[in-house]
């Protein structure tokens, strides 16, 4: 009888792989520009993180008329598969979308030096690798004098995924943030240690209202969108999402998003591909770059005034000039004292 | 401290829910004798079954029951697979969680014209703590039909000695076929519960490993619907007290507190060892 169980596993992993998702292989026309990329756990259509690398992807393909490949990740051990896969059918850029790939990807990139890579959130030094980070604790910490500014209740809280250093970055400048504006401001913060349990999002975001939080910054993928889920019940509280515009998933209860423009560093990749002066090294997008930042406040103009606007306005200018470093881990947090503008 | 006792107690309940319906689904097919180890990718198929039907018919209700229908469906795949074709079940089972959650990620990019997660779809909104209700109402009626009726006998009877059962003019195959099309109901309702039940949309990967541990919950439960219930509930609480207590505890990170429910589980389980006996049939195939 073992053989039927062979066919039976044979057959399922092969219709798993058929039902895996991945883009229909139509092939690349020669000198195509030709474009791979491997998700992260968090996967596309969380709204957030992965789907706005995929925006990157998708503007490549419409301006640069690119050819596309996408292969998502159900777990940390497809990193390396995926990117092995990809690397088989020889693209000109493979992206490795996410903080969590790094290890991985260095060590594919060791055994194909030919091929170039891009990693998103992390630092690998391989010469064949463009490693790109965002200051994402400049946009938290807007984020964080944003929320402490419309709070009634002086209590906000953070909700995380995966307790990793990039989610630090969010924490501690969204605390800092917090704190500029009111410095003895209550501020909880919980982990889902998930970044795709979407009821989990819900359960703690429930949890941390009900302690008296009234608005909550999310950097937790698909657990966020729980939390958006949670806040469409209740009146007077918030949530302010992350990475990709979530304020039309909850309008009016979704006070503004801390947006990371994934998209416009995949895209600046591709660009440089196409233009023959690929980037390379480490580079960094900032608030300067519009990679980083708060969404324009369409559906909840009535709590972000125009005084809280011009307020944000000057704080942007002292992260701009200096005069405020938002602190990018909880060490650089508890230094942190909030600055006289 | 009367609010932090009473979000405990809530979030006790939600946690468990679903793995009470898991639980039950695994206990009814293991007293069979069929390991089913496809409870996560039946829940999946709930979930993801619920939220197209509420979709498309713009009822939550219709969505519940199709989810059941779709359970039954997965159900007897393992079914007829553990039976009929007499393969491993632990393959099968595994075969089905990769099918599952892979075909409900295709799914969502025929449907809904985008990867990853659904649209937002009509959800049971308040009356999912009817499903709560509904769930330890299972646990009892289960109890009630393995220990006191005939075809609960004859349940236990084909996991035991299915020959045994087959010399007293009872057709394993046929018991077993049904047994495991119930846990794939069963288990389905769970997932149905976490999509339109605490959520309104599916996301790929949001049963997030509740299958396997309700799993452990069967086995914590000693094969028994209240037992298994009862440990649903342990896993449930040590869940909603990581969740409560994180950040109250400065000293204590985030990570030790979310390694609460498995520690907990670790020592439930060691705790009870040399006590614990699978259906002497627990698949085993006839």
């Amino acid at each position: 009888m073992r053989w039927r169980a062979l066919v039976a596993f044979v057959a399922a992993a092969a219709s798993a792989f058929a039902f895996s998702g991945c883009a229909h292989h139509r092939g690349a026309r020669p000198g195509q520009l030709k474009l791979g990329m491997v998700t992260d756990v968090g996967g596309l259509g969380d709204r957030s993180f992965n789907d706005s690398a995929y925006r990157g992807l998708l503007m490549s393909k419409k301006r640069l008329h690119a050819y596309i490949q996408v292969l998502q990740s159900r777990s940390a051990a497809d990193y390396q598969p995926n990117l092995n896969a990809l690397t088989n059918l020889h693209f000109d850029m493979i992206y490795a979308v996410g903080f969590l790939m790094g290890l991985d990807l260095d060590s594919v990139a060791k055994q194909h030096p030919q091929q170039r890579y891009a990693i998103i959130d992390a630092v690998v030094n391989d010469p064949n690798v463009v490693s790109i980070t965002f200051r994402e604790q400049d946009g938290s910490f807007l984020a964080g004098a944003l929320a402490a500014m419309v709070s009634k209740t002086h209590h906000i809280a953070f909700l995380g995924g995966q307790d990793i250093p990039l989610i630090e970055k969010f924490q501690a400048g969204y605390i800092a943030g917090a704190r500029e504006i009111d410095p003895t401001i209550r501020v909880d913060v919980k982990y889902a240690g998930s970044f795709d349990d979407v009821a989990a999002g819900k359960e703690l975001a429930n949890l941390m209202f009900n302690d008296g939080a009234d608005i909550i910054f999310t950097a937790a993928g698909k657990v966020g969108l729980g939390a958006i889920d949670a806040v469409k019940d209740r009146s007077g509280d918030f949530i302010i999402g992350v990475d990709s515009d979530q304020d039309a998933l909850a309008p009016g209860k979704v006070l503004t998003s801390m947006v990371k423009k994934v998209n416009v560093a995949v895209f600046d990749v591709a660009r440089s591909l196409q233009e023959h002066k690929p980037m390379s090294g480490h580079v960094v997008f900032g608030l300067k770059d519009g990679a980083i930042g708060l969404t324009d406040f369409k559906y909840t103009r009535e709590y972000v005034t125009a005084p809280r606007r011009a307020e944000l306005a000057t704080i942007t200018r002292a992260i701009a000039d200096g005069r405020i470093s938002p602190p990018d881990t909880l060490q650089a947090l508890a230094a942190f004292t909030p600055v006289k503008l | 401290m009367s609010g932090i006792f009473g979000a405990l107690i809530v979030l006790t309940l939600i946690k468990a829910t679903p793995l009470i319906y898991a639980a039950l689904g695994g206990v009814i097919s293991e007293r069979s004798g069929v390991v089913n180890i496809a409870l996560e990718g039946m829940m999946a198929t709930g979930a993801f079954t619920a939220v197209i039907v509420s979709y498309a018919s713009h009822s939550a209700l219709a969505g519940l029951l199709a989810a059941v229908l779709a359970g039954a469906l997965v159900g007897l795949v393992l079914a007829i697979a553990a039976t009929r074709f007499k393969v491993d079940q632990i393959v099968a089972g595994m075969g089905i969680n990769l099918i599952c959650s892979g075909a409900a990620a295709y799914g969502l990019v025929l449907i809904f014209n985008q990867p990853g997660a659904s649209a937002q779809v009509p959800a049971l909104g308040r009356q999912y703590w009817l499903l709560v209700l509904l769930a330890f109402a299972l646990a009892v009626a289960l109890q009630w039909v393995l220990q006191r009726t005939p075809w609960g006998l004859r349940v236990r009877a084909c996991g035991e000695n299915p020959r045994a059962a087959a010399a007293a003019g009872i057709d394993p195959l046929a018991l077993r076929m049904w047994a495991v099309t119930y846990s794939g109901m069963l288990a389905a309702l769970g997932g149905a519960f976490l999509s339109i039940g605490e959520l309104n949309l599916y996301s790929d990967g949001m049963t997030a490993g509740r299958g396997f541990i309700a799993l452990a919950a069967v086995i914590f439960g000693r094969w028994n619907p209240l037992g298994a219930a009862g440990a649903a509930l342990v896993f449930g609480f040590f869940e909603a007290l990581q969740y409560v207590l994180q950040g109250r505890i400065a000293w204590l990170p985030a990570d030790a507190m979310q390694a609460l429910p498995y520690l907990a589980a670790l020592f439930a389980l060691a705790g009870i060892t040399g006590r614990v006996r699978a259906p002497a049939s627990d698949g085993v195939p006839y």
